[in-house]
């Protein structure tokens, strides 16, 4: 009997671990991670004193505005973070938000790699562009606190006067 | 058993709930009202009669004054009224019209910029001498935004009479 339950543990054992293994399995192959972190960007736009005169028009966020935390399996290889923005509920289509990676975080992954965006790229509506890219190599290539810095352009008199609100949306997925 | 199962799924599942591949950040910006006008160059211009140096002949009118530019910024709400500039003088001189005549704009400007009125003689009252303006702004300084012409004419000989420095304020407005 003592036999017969000692087979029945060690069965639910293996069944169990071979569960998680798949589970993890799958959980690889279908996740890449992405933390959105930093704060809301309010944008100052300092008055116009001068008559005649039109804004600065371009105007620049903290370098670290946004910090995102970003995670590629190894079995995935590499991940490639996107940017759009969507009206919330109200923008400007002449207000044109750019984006640009400052730094690359922090990362315990040696080997891994973090490339591209150095530069403002102009962020779509409702449609993704890619900003920057992480390789793993050897191991899961996790990076924490990766500082993005905003941008906005084309503000003028000529647009009219009022509040404009427009979500960034980043999302990482498979090259 | 199967208690133990259901609770193995259950990890599974809160694995991949908690997991996500996308977040956002919002961004705001205010765009306020803008209503702001001036004349460049500063300071008062002069136009002053010449004493004819033939018997008989008329006192000469004074050449037209083109050195004052208005530049204006304007920001309105979507849907909202245009401005337009009025200009007015604060007394009428006897015998004498005062004209002016706003240009196109010209320089460095750009948006909804005014259009001019035709020459007006100018009164105490506020007449229009550019109108439309929507969200624009014409450029800051001389040879931005719209060239004044400002002019004499003797309206009835009879009622000239002589006087020197009288000064003629020319107020100007810019509202809906």
């Amino acid at each position: 009997m003592k036999v017969y339950t000692i087979f029945l543990y060690k069965t639910f054992l293996i069944k169990s671990v071979l569960i998680l293994l798949l589970s993890l399995s799958l959980d690889l192959k279908s996740q890449r991670v992405l933390t959105v972190g930093g704060t809301n960007w309010t944008v100052t736009v300092p008055p116009i004193t001068e008559a005649g005169s039109n804004y600065t028009g371009t105007y620049e966020s903290a370098t670290n505005q946004v910090l995102l935390g970003a995670s590629v399996p190894l079995l995935l290889g590499n991940g490639k973070v996107s940017v759009q923005y969507q009206a919330n509920p109200t923008w400007n289509s002449n207000l044109v938000l750019s984006a640009r990676r400052t730094g690359n975080g922090t990362t315990p992954c040696v080997g891994c790699s973090i490339t591209g965006g150095t530069s403002y790229i102009t962020v779509p509506l409702a449609t993704d562009i890619e900003l920057f890219r992480i390789t793993a190599v050897v191991a899961l290539a996790s990076y924490s606190n990766i500082p993005v810095q905003l941008q906005l352009s084309g503000v003028s008199v000529a647009i009219p006067a009022a509040t404009y609100n427009s979500l960034l949306v980043f999302t990482i997925a498979a090259p | 058993m199967y208690c133990k199962t259901i609770l193995s799924i259950s990890l599974i599942v809160s694995f991949k709930i908690l997991a996500q591949s996308t977040g956002n950040r919002s961004v705001a910006v205010t765009l306020p009202v803008v209503t702001l006008m001036d004349i460049e160059p500063a300071g008062a211009i002069s136009l002053n009669y010449t004493t004819p140096t033939e018997a008989g002949n008329a006192v000469t009118v004074p050449t037209s004054n083109t050195t004052k530019w208005v530049n204006y910024t304007s920001a309105i709400a979507s849907g909202g009224i245009t401005r337009r500039i009025t200009a007015s003088i604060n007394q009428v001189l006897p015998g004498i019209d005062i004209k002016i005549l706003a240009a196109a704009a010209s320089g460095s400007g750009g948006g909804t910029l005014g259009t001019p009125a035709a020459q007006i003689t100018l009164t105490t009252t506020a007449r229009t001498i550019i109108s439309g303006i929507g969200g624009a702004f014409t450029g800051n300084g001389i040879n931005n935004g719209h060239r004044l012409t400002i002019s004499l004419t003797t309206n009835t000989y009879a009622n000239l009479s002589a006087r020197t420095n009288t000064p003629v304020v020319i107020t100007y407005t810019i509202t809906e």
